[in-house]
């Protein structure tokens, strides 16, 4: 296992510049999801750290090597394609063994682990079908057992649960994390779905626009996320993002005045911030008239079965609060939302967050 | 039966002529099928079961002609010179075709204009290639013997020796009907997925091992096809080998199908060469169906 390292990586397809500088660290034996939306570079990203592309510009290391020249094979790297890419004309045995067998391990030992992979992947009754006998979390399991057969430097995971149904994503999202923790490997883990990045990773770096938005434990992206993208990329339903400006004795939100703290005030006075954002789970229903509580009309009630999402438009825009299962409310009814200012963050003009909410990690009830 | 019947009424209901279309369309291409393809055929099966004099028939014969073949010294000899020619040629213009093929995968300039000029060969009538390669062979003019003498030998004979007229006709099967193979390998090649190789690279596979282990068992059911369409073409070679040699010197170029024109033509017997044809019609059958069976079963396993 070996560290990753990415250097001021540039990359463009033609004109089309795909990846602008990426600079990107992964320490040895953690997990990292690369996370953004659809487009964003992330496969681009993979590729060049596995070798089948090219940067334009910059270095690629994986532990203390420069293996931006190399081809791939020589990198040390076992990858699970987001396709699965498994080998048509041999058996699942044989596409698991095969990184061994290339490498002249002995046809003994080679055996002796196929079956030790295929047991953890519970995979072992499948070993003399071939991949078009398989359903796709057969063949993922197939993939990922062609990956983990050896002891590479590291991971590399492209998407691999995204062909998958909601269940088996499920499933194969903790059995996978499961594995890498077992194997404590290096594993660079790409997805574009925020619960995925969240739930298994140890690291999460967010993608956006070619470049790394926040590199940080997942808990951190959620909790204090480095700019509005990120805010709102992150969590479902996203953040609450609603205009706001620095007053005299709080923050505005429209003609209401939100109650600051005189630090926190006096930040976000000098950061010139423009727009508040609140997670649902920070906001609360409250009645309309309530003293601090924004009033405003219910947009939308979804109910989830172990809640609701309430939608309410403000003043400011539309924003989700998450409520309890029993809640019972119409569309158009006037409500207020009320919610604590210290777990809200605040964002400049810039898009950065220039105040935090209060505690680092949790919310202040 | 009751159910039958309420079935075909439903369909039925407000669709005739919608359910009639499809036989109305094919109306015309069944009639010249029938026309051009059947009757002949039948007329062939036929006439391979009579004896003629001045083309006309003049008796039933049963299958005697059938007999008959497998007695002849000439025909056997025809049978074996095909099948060399053919096994020579069709494996020369596999391996070549898979090799141009291979190589014109990769993406680099001019690409587009040598893939285009290596498929010229095909596009060439057979007839006229043959009057080129004769102009080339012959004896006392030709291109060779220029060559030869250029370099301080003598003439090249090329159609006058028996092994080197046959050589010679490989060669221009081979020169002619490699880029066949290399077209059908070559759509075959870039359809394959890309990820397993991409997989392979990464797994730690080398050029070599990834032809060996990837593409070669990929390609088989094509190239497997391409060798039975090239393989049944092959056994009905006629007009190059009409221009170039006649089927000469002696019998050495006599492929079946000269032997079977110059039975029907020359000596008149138009029962023995159709019974002839109607013979390797079944053998290239029966090779194309076992070479299908055979493909199915390595699929399959
Ligand atoms: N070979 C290529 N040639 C030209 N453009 C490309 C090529 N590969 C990718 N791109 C472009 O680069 C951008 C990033 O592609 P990439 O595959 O890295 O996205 P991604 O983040 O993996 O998206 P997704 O989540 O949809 O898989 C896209 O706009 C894509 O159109
Ligand atoms: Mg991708």
């Amino acid at each position: 296992m070996s560290s990753v390292l990415f250097r001021n990586v540039v990359k463009n397809f033609g004109a089309l510049n795909v990846l602008r500088s990426l600079d990107l660290a992964v320490p040895d034996h953690k997990f990292l999801a690369l996370l953004g939306p659809s487009g964003c570079g992330k496969t681009t990203a993979l590729r060049i750290l596995a070798g089948l592309d090219m940067p334009t510009a910059g270095k690629v290391f994986i532990g203390e090597r420069d293996v931006t020249r190399l081809q791939p094979r020589d990198r040390d790297i076992a990858m699970v394609f987001q396709s699965y890419a498994l080998y048509p004309q041999m058996t699942v045995a044989e596409n698991i063994g095969y990184p061994l067998w290339i490498r002249g391990t002995p046809e003994a030992g080679r055996k002796a682990k196929i079956g030790e992979v295929a047991a953890i992947l519970e995979i072992g009754h499948l070993l003399d079908r071939r991949p078009r006998q398989l359903s796709g979390g057969q063949r993922q399991r197939v993939a990922l057992a062609r990956a983990i057969v050896r002891d590479p430097a590291a991971f590399l995971m492209d998407e691999p649960l995204s062909n998958l149904d909601a269940r088996l994503r499920l499933t194969m999202r903790g059995e996978i994390k499961r594995l890498c923790q077992r194997l404590s490997a290096t594993t660079i883990y790409v997805t574009h779905d925020q619960v995925e990045a969240l739930t298994m990773a140890d690291l999460v770096a967010v993608i956006h626009g070619g470049e790394l938005q926040q590199m940080a434990p997942p808990i951190e992206v959620y909790d204090r996320p480095a700019n509005r993208f990120v805010a709102t990329f992150v969590g479902n339903p996203p953040m609450n993002i609603l205009p706001a400006a620095p007053g005299e004795r709080g923050v505005m939100i429209g003609a209401r005045i939100v109650p600051l703290e005189r630090t926190r005030l006096t930040a976000c006075r000098l950061a010139e911030i423009v727009e508040i954002g609140l997670r649902p789970e920070d906001c609360s229903l409250a009645q309309p008239g309530e003293p601090g509580a924004l009033p405003g009309e219910i947009y939308v009630v979804e109910p989830m079965g172990n809640e609701t999402l309430v939608n309410v438009r403000l003043e400011g825009g539309n924003v989700s609060v998450r409520a309890g299962r029993d809640f019972r409310g119409a569309v158009g009814e006037s409500i207020g939302v009320a919610f604590d200012p210290a777990n809200a963050c605040f964002f400049n003009s810039a898009g950065l967050t220039a105040v935090h909410r209060v505690n680092s990690n949790g919310r202040v009830k | 039966m009751q159910g039958a019947r309420q079935a075909r009424k439903y369909r039925l209901q407000g669709a005739g002529l919608d359910l009639a279309l499809p036989y109305l369309m094919l109306a015309p291409g069944l009639m010249i099928v029938l026309g051009v393809l059947i009757y002949p055929l039948w007329d062939g099966l036929r006439a391979s079961t009579r004896a003629y004099r001045y083309g006309s028939p003049i008796s039933d014969v049963g299958l005697q002609n059938y007999v008959r073949l497998w007695s002849d010294a000439q025909f056997l000899n025809s049978l074996w010179v095909t099948v060399k020619f053919v096994a020579l040629s069709v494996s020369f213009e596999a391996v070549l075709g898979f090799a141009l093929a291979l190589f014109c995968l990769h993406e680099f300039r001019g690409i587009r204009l040598l893939r285009t000029v290596l498929i010229i060969p095909m596009v060439i009538t057979p007839v006229v290639v043959a009057i080129v390669f004769r102009l080339i062979y012959a004896s006392d003019a030709g291109m060779l013997t220029a060559l030869s003498e250029a370099i301080g030998g003598g003439e090249a004979q090329i159609l006058g020796n028996p092994l080197n007229a046959f050589i010679g006709l490989v060669v221009l099967d081979v020169w002619e009907w490699t880029p066949l193979m290399f077209l059908i390998l070559l759509a075959g090649l870039q359809s394959l997925p890309h990820e397993p190789f991409e997989a392979a690279r990464v797994d730690g596979a080398g050029a070599w091992r990834v032809f060996a282990d990837l593409t070669f068992p990929m390609m088989r059911p094509v190239l497997a096809v391409a060798i039975v369409l090239r393989t049944i073409d092959a056994f009905g070679t006629f007009d190059q080998v009409f221009v170039l040699t006649r089927g000469g010197p002696g019998e050495a170029t006599r492929l079946v199908s000269i032997y079977g024109y110059d039975t029907a033509f020359k000596f008149q017997q138009t029962g023995y060469a159709a019974a002839l044809f109607v013979t390797i019609g079944l053998v290239v059958l029966a090779l194309a169906f076992s070479a299908i069976r055979l493909l199915r079963r390595v699929d399959a396993s």
